[in-house]
């Protein structure tokens, strides 16, 4: 495997055993602008063109900021409480298709804007899973609906990081789970299949409830460090298409895993778009059933 | 797009394409249930009405523990309660009504989307949610859609759910609403309960800084009633301007056409009222000719030339009867009538006549 893991000397580093590791995009992180290009141009192997601009120029804050801010708060009232806390977020940065030459600018962005990432892994295209793997990410965030629903397809759990209006939530972090997913049954199946999902689209849907638990059952653990109001971790739980019932459903079993969710809405048919302006939430986990619209066939 | 619904659709292509396969998604689903219980409308041609969670259930006790004893001791005791459903609140007996209605225009409307849809509005935390969708499950209420916003305020939900009305036990919150252009009323429990009819809505509605804006009122308040008799005769022809819950009656009116089209006036399970203090021979034209020229109708208009409306009311026995004034809502309850205040206009400032003394707020 070709990856270059660069370490953050300006962060402690955290146990990846007990830390709840989490894996972003630098195209989210950053505004990479000309890297962009390069990507979708996949000119990797051409020589770099000449840039004006220095090489330690920090980049642009991307749509990711408010999310790590958020995240910065939770860990520091988590060490208020305990100093010896070992359950925290530990953020590392992915790329997949950032030059060499730029490697270094990523990470010098990183110091100048003091974000607390842990590391960073630069690997290729075809590394990408399984670097995620090695690197005990339990979830891969993306504002770019293809790029999440890519680590889907390779069966990675990954969800969208919401864009939020205007400097975003940097006090409080949102974590949206999405009830559709949680409530996945075989009558769901069942009218699914008429709506033209497949079968294996429906397999994956079905496993995606499994590494939802898992990540769940962590936010749980975190959330119940702090009282019911005045948390800096909040989470919501959306059904979208599925009755109340399944709603209630949903929230009994998040509860079950130990995740007593703060805020829940059910749409039931109604338009999500206005509501999720309003829920501005930075982590949007529903397996890409209606953000991404591309849910993926399971391999 | 109908007029029911004072928020235009969005302009973006591709969200109105995934809100249409969202809308498909789940109408296919509640059409596939086994239970044949009805599926909600499209919230776009709908009359979407709000109730906030206190005003749905009676929730006296659990309200005490959470101002007495804090938040934590208030969400366990839902918590350990989950499986007793709540008793009836406020608006239940409106909601019901509500429901008597929408099976009506499904009878004579099957595939139409033009209904109430009853939302549930809270800002309390989801675990309490488990016990409030327990009771709705109880009373076999049409509610599926719902925001529990966890200590956050609804008001922006309301926008996002094109709320045409919205109901709470919350005054502050009610203020926002009709300040964001939402009508809006706090809702007070009677203090007798009164025999409702179950087959008719009826819905009474106070005229001045309710249906129509208080600049008449401005006018009693500050000049004396003389002075406002003068005004209205002089003005008699020219429409007063649309108070907080001209648009709710709009709705109502749309709805009610539904039912004059299959010749069921005379059944119509929608009756509305005017109940003003405004008097028949002197102030009364200008109110009616108002309405006629904003195109809507009342069933019954009764001008009471400053009688108490308790008394009517108690007649009329309505699910819910909006007034901007207190001394008229607490008028109402006494005598067993469902009564909603409607915070706006210059009545907020006086009572029972007299200037109130403004407290700085804190």
């Amino acid at each position: 495997m070709n990856a270059n893991i660069v370490l953050n000397p300006g962060v402690k580093q955290k146990d990846p055993s007990r830390a709840l590791v989490i894996a972003v995009s630098s195209h989210a992180m950053f505004e990479l602008g000309g890297e962009l290009k390069l990507h979708l141009q996949k000119v990797k192997q051409e020589p770099e063109p000449k840039s004006t601009v220095k090489d330690n120029e920090p980049f642009r804050e991307g749509i990711a900021f408010p999310f790590i801010k958020a995240v910065q708060q939770v860990n520091k009232k988590l060490l208020e409480k305990n100093a010896n806390e070992m359950l925290l977020f530990d953020v590392i940065l992915f790329s997949n298709d950032v030059s060499p030459a730029s490697q270094s600018r990523v990470v010098n962005s990183a110091l100048h804007y003091d974000l607390e990432i842990g590391r960073f892994c630069f690997c290729s295209d075809k590394d990408f899973a399984a670097s995620l793997q090695s690197n005990h990410v339990k979830l891969f965030l993306s504002t770019d609906t293809d790029e999440v629903g890519k680590a889907l397809k390779e069966g990675f759990p990954a969800a969208l990081l919401y864009q939020q209006r205007g400097q975003g939530t940097t006090d409080t972090l949102r974590v949206l789970f999405s009830g559709d997913v949680l409530g996945f049954s075989d009558d769901m199946a069942h009218f699914l299949r008429e709506q033209g999902f497949s079968e294996p689209q429906l397999q994956s849907i079905s496993t995606a409830k499994g590494a939802m638990k898992e990540f769940a059952t962590v936010i749980g653990e975190m959330r119940r460090r702090f009282g019911r109001e005045g948390s800096p971790l909040c989470t919501c739980l959306v059904t979208v298409w599925t009755p109340r019932d399944a709603c209630a459903g949903a929230l009994k079993m998040l509860r079950g895993w130990g995740l007593e969710v703060d805020e829940a809405f059910c749409l039931a048919g109604a338009p999500q778009s206005p509501i999720l302006a309003q829920i501005q939430p930075h982590i949007l986990y529903d397996h890409g059933l209606h953000n991404a619209r591309n849910v993926p066939a399971q391999c | 797009m109908s007029e029911i619904k004072p928020i235009a659709a969005g302009n973006n292509a591709a969200a109105d394409t995934g809100e249409e396969r969202d809308w498909a998604a789940a109408k296919a689903f509640f059409d596939s249930l086994k239970t044949r219980k009805p599926r909600p409308p499209k919230p776009q041609y709908a009359v979407t009405i709000a109730v906030s969670s206190r005003t749905l259930f009676d929730m006296t006790k659990e309200r005490q523990i959470y101002e007495e004893e804090g938040v934590e001791k208030y969400v366990s005791h839902q918590q350990e309660h989950e499986d007793e459903p709540l008793k009836p609140g406020a608006a239940f007996p409106f909601v019901k009504a509500l429901m008597t209605v929408n099976t009506r225009l499904r009878e004579l409307y099957p595939d139409c989307e033009e209904l109430f849809d009853i939302v549930l509005m809270t800002n309390n935390h989801a675990q309490v949610g488990v016990r409030l969708i327990n009771s709705i499950n109880h009373y076999d209420l049409t509610i599926e859609r719902f925001c529990m916003t966890g200590g956050k305020s609804p008001i922006g939900y309301l926008k996002a759910y094109m709320t045409n009305l919205y109901l709470s036990k919350d005054s502050e919150k009610v203020q926002e609403a009709i300040e964001q252009g939402i009508a809006a009323a706090t809702m007070f429990t009677p203090d007798t309960e009164v025999q409702l009819s179950d087959t008719q809505l009826r819905v009474a509605f106070d005229g001045d800084a309710v249906l129509f804006s208080d600049e008449s009122e401005i006018i009693v308040k500050q000049h004396g009633l003389d002075t406002f008799f003068e005004h209205e005769k002089k003005y008699e022809n020219k429409p007063l301007a649309q108070g907080p819950l001209k648009c709710f009656l709009e709705a109502l009116g749309k709805l009610q056409r539904k039912f004059y089209a299959r010749n069921e006036r005379m059944s119509c399970p929608i009756r509305t009222y005017l109940v003003t203090a405004r008097s028949a021979a002197s102030s009364g034209a200008r109110v009616l000719k108002t309405l006629r020229s904003w195109g809507l109708e009342v069933d019954e208009a009764l001008f009471l030339a400053g009688a108490p409306k308790g008394p009517l009311l108690q007649k009329i026995r309505p699910h819910i009867f909006f007034d901007d004034q207190m001394f008229h809502i607490e008028g109402a309850k006494e005598l067993g009538t469902i009564a909603a205040h409607v915070p706006y206009g210059i009545g907020q400032k006086y009572h029972k006549g007299k200037l109130i003394e403004q407290t700085p707020k804190k």
